[in-house]
């Protein structure tokens, strides 16, 4: 994929990433003044693991891992500026990269390997296992990066 | 053993402004457990809140569905439990609550204006109207299906599909039912109206609106908290919350499936 392609691509995705974001923020009940932080940071997120993805062909795993952790790292900066808790830019940012296509696929493989014989069980099977592998590690890459910048850069003497 | 001696002995407290102490913690504890915070932010928030308030030290023991706070000055201590049940998401709570912690931290606010201040947040309106985040939440899966690679005929009635299940979410919260039970109707919802897709072959790949339209009842907070407690050692919050997140997920499965089978929709 050339650049301009690819940019376009990008420029894209962070817009339907931002309204994904929005709808949760809104559900979430954020305080307004916060609320175009959660767009930027879904946005951002996204965009980055798709860039990641298309431009240097990176599986999603690890790539999402990236998006993660850059949407912590915004989350950091966003609560100082605007004085709110990190864990909600964390929460409504890491949204659009929810794994939902692959949990959606391994449940509906898992429920036709139930009514599978032996001839077809085993595609089905591993496709499905499959999905729900990806749809953990995603997961746990979502969780893992947003946590990671936390740990790094804020080390202040426990209160408690 | 905590060393106390750069700081000025506070003026021990009386029975019963410890007694209102404690209950003012365990108020601002049991919203922020209520409204989608973690563990060491409910912790670290109650002890601001009880010291700023004049007690030398809190202990705060967050568990799943309780509280247990004990609060201590000069000789006196008072120790009090209270039930945590309906757990939902609430930001603008958490936030308010937040600082107004630190405020009292600051010595900005007596009891007083911490009980008001609760109250207000306490009673507090949905910051955004009904019918947009109606609106919202149906564009939010839309955009999901864009995402995953829909065409525009397939993202329209994803729209529809998940603004009609977050119309059917509202009213059952509003009527009190069971969270998995809201959970399990509001996917067979989006499911019923997102097969249409697939029975009148609307678009290209139909079965991206199934997929899409029921993720606005992903459980994004119980997992992201699960992850963060567990991380800052409070694991049996932390596990519980996982636990909840896979049930919520089981839930949707459960309610789009139904609305499948009822509709004849394979799925693939």
């Amino acid at each position: 994929m050339n650049a301009p392609d690819l940019l376009w691509l990008v420029v894209q995705d962070a817009f339907w990433s931002a309204i994904a974001a929005t709808g949760f923020a809104m559900v979430f009940n954020v305080p307004r003044r916060t609320l175009f932080g959660c767009a930027i940071a879904g946005a951002t997120g996204h965009a980055l693991r798709t860039l990641l993805m298309q431009g240097l062909n990176m599986p999603i795993e690890p790539a999402t891992l990236a998006g993660a952790t850059a949407v912590g790292a915004l989350g950091i900066l966003l609560s100082r500026r605007l004085r709110a808790p990190a864990l909600i830019f964390g929460v409504c940012g890491a949204i659009p990269m929810v794994p939902g296509l692959f949990a959606y696929s391994a449940m509906i493989g898992f429920i036709r390997f139930a009514g599978a014989d032996a001839a077809t069980g085993n595609e089905l099977l591993v496709t499905a296992t499959i999905n729900l592998v990806k749809t953990g590690l995603i997961l746990a890459a979502i969780a893992a990066g947003i946590a990671l910048p936390i740990l790094l850069f804020r080390r202040e003497k426990p209160v408690v | 053993m905590i060393d106390t001696t750069h700081v000025a002995p506070k003026p021990p407290l009386t029975h019963d402004v410890l007694t209102d102490v404690i209950d003012l913690a365990l108020w601002a504890g049991q919203m922020l457990l209520a409204n989608g915070a973690d563990s060491a932010r409910i912790e670290e928030t109650v002890h601001h809140v009880g010291t700023g308030l004049g007690c030398d030290w809190m202990d705060i023991l967050v568990s799943p569905n309780a509280l247990v706070i004990t609060a201590s000055s000069g000789g006196e201590f008072r120790t009090k439990v209270r039930r945590v049940t309906r757990l939902g998401v609430n930001f603008a709570a958490v936030d308010a609550i937040n600082d107004l912690s630190r405020r009292i931290d600051m010595g900005l606010a007596d009891r007083a204006a911490v009980r008001a201040e609760l109250r207000q947040i306490a009673d507090a309106k949905p910051l955004y109207n009904r019918w947009l985040v109606v609106g919202m939440v149906g564009a939010s899966c839309a955009a999901f299906g864009r995402l995953f690679g829909a065409d525009f005929p397939v993202i329209a009635v994803t729209f529809v599909a998940a603004a009609a299940a977050q119309l059917v979410r509202q009213e059952l919260h509003k009527r009190h039912l069971n969270p998995y039970i809201i959970v399990v109707l509001t996917a067979f919802a989006a499911g019923l109206i997102a097969s249409t897709a697939t029975v009148l072959s609307i678009g290209e790949r139909p079965n991206l609106a199934l997929a899409a339209s029921v993720l606005l009842l992903v459980p994004g907070v119980p997992l992201i908290n699960a992850a963060e407690d567990l991380i800052y050692g409070h694991a049996v919050t932390g596990v519980v919350r996982g636990l909840t997140g896979a049930l919520i997920a089981l839930c949707i499965a459960l309610g789009l499936l139904l609305a499948m089978g009822m509709m004849g929709v394979q799925g693939l």
